[in-house]
């Protein structure tokens, strides 16, 4: 079966890490792509030039993004705002994937159309498993017809 | 002696400020010997008088300074004192200043409601008695400086609770990120290094993951603490009973594990928040299963009555129970009466409850037998049928 194509927006090496290695051991196999930040990302989604879309070819779009919120340059809101009004984009699922808890984030990020808002488990197994079950859940709807 | 200094450095602050800015007295008079006469008597008051001999050159004054008061003549040729009172007003900073008319002619009544009308607070007529000038103009001065100094107060208020703001908005999002990578990482070399470590290694590393656990328990509490008068309290029709219900399934594990019996009638529903039922469930059932002895299982009563315009909430238990003298410190934020060997906690539960209870329009109590057991009671608001109304 291919990969299933992840692109990971997080600025924090300790949770790229901690992804990674959750996403080793998913069931689908997952091929993840990571961005630090919101710029980063767009370049990656041939969004924006720049060089981390540089001497690459179309880059692949991804079947799933997972974003941080508090991020430099570029937060997850205003990315998720910039996919979600791209025609080629805005049918991929975007589940916010960070440790606030505070309400008025989880309502702005809903009103800006994400998938799902999950919070960032302080056990590291409970962190594992919640990606696990994210993984499960999307690619098996990316398998439904449409 | 750091936090004394810092404690009283900005009411130092403050005083300097309000001495520096010493009240401002406007005297509007067209003769120049009254003038002098009224500054005699008014320059051992704490103000720095200001003249003018013409309504004309007042409203100019009127237009560079800030007055705490002004005393008006109403006889001058060209503009009288009722129409540069009039004049005075439209300007901004005059709003809410005292104007006491002084004249020499005529007592009627009808000159002094039409000084009332343009919002005179005084009437007063010559010859002036130096005393009682000077008494009158005294009571509205200290008006003024109690004014401006509560005016600065609230400004120093404001920007400390900003400031409390921002601190919890750190909280949330940079405090609480590393300390979960700690916990991750400590965890993750724990389960993959276990065998290599010795045994002090393992205590140290168990060390980091009992902080790292404790630290986030008191950052979530004491965001929890601080978004309560934040944000919006939503009102809705709360079935108590189902959110004790989830709550006693979080707290299943603990429940099970000490044989606690829990007792509960059917619970009603009720007009209010329910983050409020959950927080007081969360934190008053927690606590029952937690201040126990062990000697026997805890049992636990949750129970609601009506009483008056009230529903009247309690939860009993029959742990260790707490001492009378502790019942004024127990509702403070940070207090914890027992070590955290003995009974680990962060000190912000009940302080919570309080603070969001008394919002909500309700209060916490409670009573206690020591070694028997405590009951602690709520109440909140019956708003029975006011979904209904049209609001």
């Amino acid at each position: 079966m291919k990969p299933f194509k992840i692109l990971l927006v997080e600025d924090n090496e300790g949770d790229v890490e901690m992804t990674q290695r959750a996403l080793n051991s998913a069931e689908p196999p997952c091929s993840l792509s990571i961005a630090h930040d919101g710029v980063e990302a767009l370049e990656l989604l041939g969004l924006e030039p720049g060089p981390a879309s540089d001497g690459k070819e179309s880059p692949p779009i991804p079947q799933l993004i997972l974003l941080d919120i508090n991020m430099p340059r570029m937060d997850g809101k205003e990315l998720l705002d910039a996919v979600k009004s791209d025609s080629r984009l805005r049918h991929i699922p975007v589940v916010m994937f960070t440790s606030s808890e505070s309400p008025s984030d989880i309502r702005e990020c809903y009103e800006r159309h994400a998938s799902c808002y999950v919070v960032k488990p302080f056990n590291g197994r409970k962190y594992a498993q919640a990606l696990h079950d994210v993984v499960n859940f999307w690619s098996t709807t990316s398998r439904l017809p449409n | 002696m750091t936090i004394a200094t810092l404690a009283s450095a900005p009411k130092a602050a403050g005083s300097t400020v309000i001495a520096e800015a010493r009240p401002k007295i406007l005297l509007v008079d067209d003769r120049w010997e009254n003038l002098l006469a009224t500054e005699k008597v008014l320059k051992s008051l704490q103000a720095d008088i200001f003249k003018a001999s013409s309504g004309n050159e007042a409203l100019s004054l009127v237009l560079r300074h800030d007055f705490a008061i002004v005393l008006l003549d109403v006889q001058m040729p060209e503009m009288d004192g009722f129409e540069t009172a009039v004049l005075m007003q439209e300007h901004e900073s005059m709003a809410g200043v005292p104007i006491i008319f002084v004249t020499a002619i005529s007592k009627e009544d009808k000159y002094a409601s039409q000084a009332a009308a343009i919002g005179a607070v005084d009437y007063i007529f010559k010859p002036i008695n130096p005393d009682i000038l000077k008494s009158k103009v005294k009571v509205y001065l200290d008006l003024y400086v109690q004014r401006e100094q509560i005016l600065h107060l609230n400004a120093t208020l404001s920007q400390s609770n900003e400031e409390l703001e921002r601190f919890a908005y750190i909280c949330s999002h940079d405090m609480q990120e590393p300390v979960r990578m700690m916990n991750a990482f400590a965890g993750l070399l724990s389960e993959t290094s276990e065998e290599t470590l010795d045994e002090g290694g393992r205590r140290y590393l168990n060390f980091i993951l009992d902080n790292a656990r404790r630290m986030q328990k008191m950052i979530s509490d004491i965001l929890t603490f601080s978004r309560v008068g934040r944000e919006d309290i939503l009102l809705e029709t709360v079935d108590c009973g189902a959110i004790l219900d989830e709550i006693l399934s979080e707290f299943e594990d603990a429940i099970q594990g000490s044989y606690a019996e829990i007792v509960y009638d059917p619970l009603p529903s009720v007009e209010t928040s329910s983050t409020l039922i959950r927080v007081l469930f969360q934190n008053l059932i927690g606590n029952a299963l937690k201040f126990q002895n062990g000697s026997r299982p805890p049992k636990i009563t949750v129970a609601a009555t009506p009483e008056g315009r009230f529903w009247r909430f309690s939860v009993r238990d029959n742990g260790i129970g707490i001492d009378e003298s502790f019942r004024t410190r127990i509702f403070t934020i940070f207090q914890r009466l027992h070590r955290k060997e003995d009974y680990p906690g962060t000190g912000i539960g009940l302080s919570t409850c309080r603070k969001f209870i008394q919002l909500c329009g309700g209060e916490i109590d409670f009573t206690s037998a020591p070694g028997q057991g405590s009951t602690f009671y709520f109440t909140l608001p019956r708003k029975e049928g006011r979904s209904h109304e049209a609001v």
